[in-house]
């Protein structure tokens, strides 16, 4: 097969069923050109998603992809990546599917270090639901579901999977579709589980969290200096209220599930490895 | 067949388990066949337990009703368990009880178990292997076996504690060679030196899958099903497989249905809860047909219910639990021999048809300890590999092909030129989401025709346990470990001369309509014996095949008695005889 080095080769065809002026086709566009940049066989390419309309994104990228249910697109990729490792899994979806229904496996995912890249699309609001708020929609925020205002305070998504423990962490901003390329880019490479935020609009409903005039007058790139390795430093970077900090915020690599894995077999068979025969022996 | 029956009684952590372990233990390599069931207390400490061990010289598959020899280490122990002795029983009991009124005259034995441990031995906990002394003595138990076996348990610890045992035994020994009479007949019958594996329902369900070619498993601990994650996390990674803890029961089945469409033979195990968490994802393993394994072993519910009880009201959850029309395969065991056989069949019927199997045990066969033969692992039909031949369509992949045969081509990632989608929504042959009314019901039945193929598939020509043959007055139809009961039942009820005969389908969903039509058709009447309140198995029957039936339902978190089975069926085969008399008039 002859090398897949243009972003359309990754492109299956399907044309996107988002709104027009949505975020997401820049970061579909950033998605493809960084499977390009890498030369990723679109036959070792696993897209897993949840439910939502940043979780459409499979059907329209040449992979193999996988379309889930609500909020499980971290475990199904968890699962693809424990049975195939030569696999590059990328996991996508929504700030609900990822902080709602499912912000009970994002902890367990990145304390495991499952070496695949979660890209988590965050514009503050359920779009396919019709303008209901989500985990990131900001305190007092008035929506179909809080007509008279939020009653709760918004997640910072970055800031979360640092103290999770995700051991590459970073943000990036779906209109700065070259630097948002890069982060995706390097999330792969990172051996381990890479978490990338991407702040995005919805052009039918939030306007005012995620507005892209809001976001550009806020926006700071994480500085040169900045210590990927001291978690405090990126804490203090992605929980930082006076700006939106673009960039790496924490990097740190350590052993993958799979290197565990490896570690548990070793130990396991202490080098001599078993049959069924030997096993069914035990109960002798 | 001559069989006996031993139960030991008394608080949990005074070593009953071991003491019935070592003794089922050396009657498997004496060639014998057992069963045994135990009880566990909710508490993770304390409270009363027992164990109780049927031995035969036959295949049996269950563990005794009343008790040829009974051993009570308390006082409450003894009144409880009192009654299920044999009116020509032996009691061993603990020198310091005190012996209910009772109209039963076994054979009582006091034997001061625990002053012999303190004073002879200096240490209580050696109480047990005091006591597996006694009942050497009493039960013919050959000496050399029980030492054998005690060096092979301390193997890995220091000799001291090897003797200090042997110590133990020697006490226990002594003091009944001195004391207790050998009864002549009483005892264990003779094995054919036939070495027979023992292990659990739980054990054999891992065993199985890892014969069957488990790679990934992924589970949340629950009782009754956690010994299978904590064999196979210790045993598995030996055959190349990976076991995961997950946080919850959804991750462990989203983990398996992301590891089996990456390729990989995957599985979970869990109780009645973890289904119910379970069921939105397998609706969507049902969809996206891809194959699965998922095992529940069932406890008392609703909710947290009993979760250290047995019960079978997780029939209907298995067969329909999840939103729309989901199918899947459902199947049953009866015994610990068909856990390792039919868990390997679930991983073959899962990758022909690309759906989710269930299969359904409970705690009782969970936890119970039988004897295997050796061979079983080496008979697990492998699965073929999943095909992606003839999935190629105008340049893309068909996953969802329609055609005569409804199981479609599947390729596994990494597969040159098949890239495509798999989905939870309705979707076209390419897995392109598609909610036209067309797209659904033509996917709707290519899915259910999957189902309709399975009778034919001679990998299930096995599918029934039948007990008895040809017609007769009263047919009996179990699932799952209530067979045990019911073969004792059925053999009860025609030594008393009523025409009986029972079958169990070890195939749930689909129901195996040819064999059980078969059945109904040379029975007069349908009795239901299983473990739940509304009668699930017998709501299945009735609806599917109109047949009237009468229903023996238990909810007491303990597997039936084959006595309440027999006074059920001596009441229906009465029932049809009084129809009959109506009918025919009667004489005089």
């Amino acid at each position: 097969m002859e090398q897949q080095d243009r972003f359309c080769d990754y492109l299956s065809g399907v044309n996107p069923v988002w709104c027009p002026g949505c975020g997401y086709y820049g970061i579909l566009g950033a998605l493809v050109e960084a499977f390009a940049d890498l030369n990723l066989p679109t036959k070792e390419l696993a897209l897993i998603s949840g439910i939502g309309c940043s979780s459409r994104l499979p059907y329209f990228v040449k992979a193999y992809g996988f379309h889930g249910i609500h909020g499980r697109a971290l475990p199904i990729a968890q699962g693809v990546k424990t049975a195939r490792p030569d696999l590059t899994v990328v996991a996508v979806g929504g700030d609900g599917d990822g902080l709602a229904i499912g912000g009970g496996h994002f902890p367990h995912v990145a304390r495991n270090n499952v070496d695949l890249t979660y890209i988590m699309f965050n514009n503050a609001i359920y779009g396919m639901t019709k303008g209901q708020f989500s985990p990131t929609t900001t305190l007092f925020s008035s929506t179909k579901t809080s007509p008279f205002g939020l009653p709760g305070d918004a997640l910072n998504p970055s800031a979360l999977a640092i103290i999770y423990g995700a051991s590459f962490v970073a943000r990036g901003f779906s209109v700065k579709k070259e630097h948002l390329k890069d982060l995706i880019t390097q999330g792969i490479r990172h051996p381990g589980f890479a978490f990338i935020e991407i702040l995005t609009s919805c052009s039918a409903f939030n306007t005012t969290d995620m507005n892209v005039a809001r976001i550009l007058h806020a926006l700071d790139y994480v500085p040169a200096g900045h210590d990927a390795e001291d978690p405090i430093a990126a804490l203090r970077l992605a929980g930082d209220d006076s700006k939106i900090h673009l960039g790496v915020l924490r990097r740190k690599p350590r052993p993958t599930l799979e290197e565990s894995f490896q570690n548990i077999r070793e130990k396991a068979t202490h080098g001599k490895p078993a049959t069924i025969e030997t096993l069914a022996r035990q109960f002798a | 067949m001559h069989d006996f029956t031993l139960r030991i009684a008394g608080e949990s952590g005074e070593g009953v388990i071991t003491i019935g372990e070592t003794v089922a233990r050396i009657a498997a390599r004496e060639g014998l066949h057992l069963v045994t069931f135990r009880t566990f207390p909710a508490e993770i400490k304390g409270g009363p337990c027992m164990m109780q061990l049927r031995l035969s010289d036959e295949q049996i598959s269950y563990h005794g009703e009343k008790v040829d020899c009974l051993v009570a280490l308390n006082q409450y122990a003894l009144e409880e368990n009192l009654p299920d002795l044999k009116n020509n029983g032996t009691l061993l009991c603990e020198a310091e009880c005190d012996l209910p009124e009772s109209d039963l005259a076994p054979t009582i034995h006091k034997v001061p178990f625990e002053r012999i441990a303190v004073r002879e031995i200096g240490s209580r906990i050696s109480k047990n292997i005091v006591v597996l002394g006694v009942l050497s003595h009493l039960l013919g138990i050959p000496r050399k076996s029980v030492e054998d076996f005690l060096a092979e348990k301390f193997a890995k610890k220091s000799k001291a504690i090897l003797e200090h045992n042997l110590r133990a035994l020697e006490n226990g020994i002594g003091f009944a060679e001195a004391h207790i009479e050998k009864r002549s007949g009483f005892g264990f019958p003779a094995g054919d030196k036939e070495r027979r594996l023992l292990m659990t329902g739980n054990e054999a369900i891992a065993l199985g899958a890892a014969a069957a070619g488990l790679k990934c498993f992924f589970g949340y601990p629950i009782t009754p099903a956690s010994e299978i994650m904590e064999w196979l996390a210790v045993h598995l990674p030996k055959l190349g497989g990976k076991v995961l803890q997950t946080e919850d029961e959804i991750s462990a089945i989203s983990a398996v249905a992301g590891a089996s469409w990456a390729g990989e033979k995957a599985m979970t195990a869990t109780s009645g809860p973890g289904v119910s968490l379970m069921s939105e994802a397998l609706g969507l393993l049902s969809i996206a047909e891809i194959p699965a394994v998922i095992v529940d072993s069932q406890r008392g519910g609703p909710s947290t219910g009993m979760p250290t009880k047995t019960e079978q009201s997780d029939l209907l959850l298995a067969v329909y639990g999840s939103h729309g029309d989901a199918p899947r395969i459902v199947i049953a065991p009866t015994s610990v021999a068909d856990c390792i056989t039919m868990t390997g069949l679930a991983f073959y019927l899962a990758e022909k048809y690309q759906m989710p199997v269930i299969v359904l045990v409970d705690q009782a066969l969970s936890a119970r300890v039988e004897t295997v033969n050796p061979g079983l692992v080496k008979n697990i039909p492998l699965a073929a590999a999943r095909l992606s031949s003839g999935g190629e369509r105008d340049g893309a992949f068909a996953r969802y092909r329609l055609a005569d045969n409804p199981v479609s081509p599947a390729a596994i990632p990494g597969t040159e030129g098949c890239e495509h989608m798999v989905t939870g929504m309705e979707h076209d042959e390419f897995g392109n989401f598609a909610c036209d009314e067309e797209t659904h019901t033509v996917m709707t039945v290519k899915r259910f025709r999957k189902l309709a193929a399975i009778e034919d598939d001679p990998a299930l020509e096995d599918s029934c346990l039948y007990i008895g043959q040809g017609p007769a007055d009263v047919g009996v139809v179990t699932w799952g470990s209530s067979s045990g009961p019911v073969e004792e039942a059925i053999r009860e009820a025609r030594r008393l001369g009523i025409s009986a005969r029972a079958i169990a389908p070890k195939i749930l969903n689909p129901l195996p309509h040819g064999k059980l039509k078969k059945f109904f058709a040379e029975v007069k009447c349908v009795v239901v014996p299983e473990l739940n309140f509304v009668g699930q198995l017998a709501a299945l029957l009735r609806s599917t095949y109109r047949i009237p039936t009468i229903g023996l339902t238990k909810i007491k978190g303990v597997p039936l008695e084959p006595a309440e089975i027999v006074e059920k069926i001596i009441e229906a085969a009465n029932g049809l005889h009084a129809r009959s008399e109506q009918r025919n008039g009667t004489a005089g």
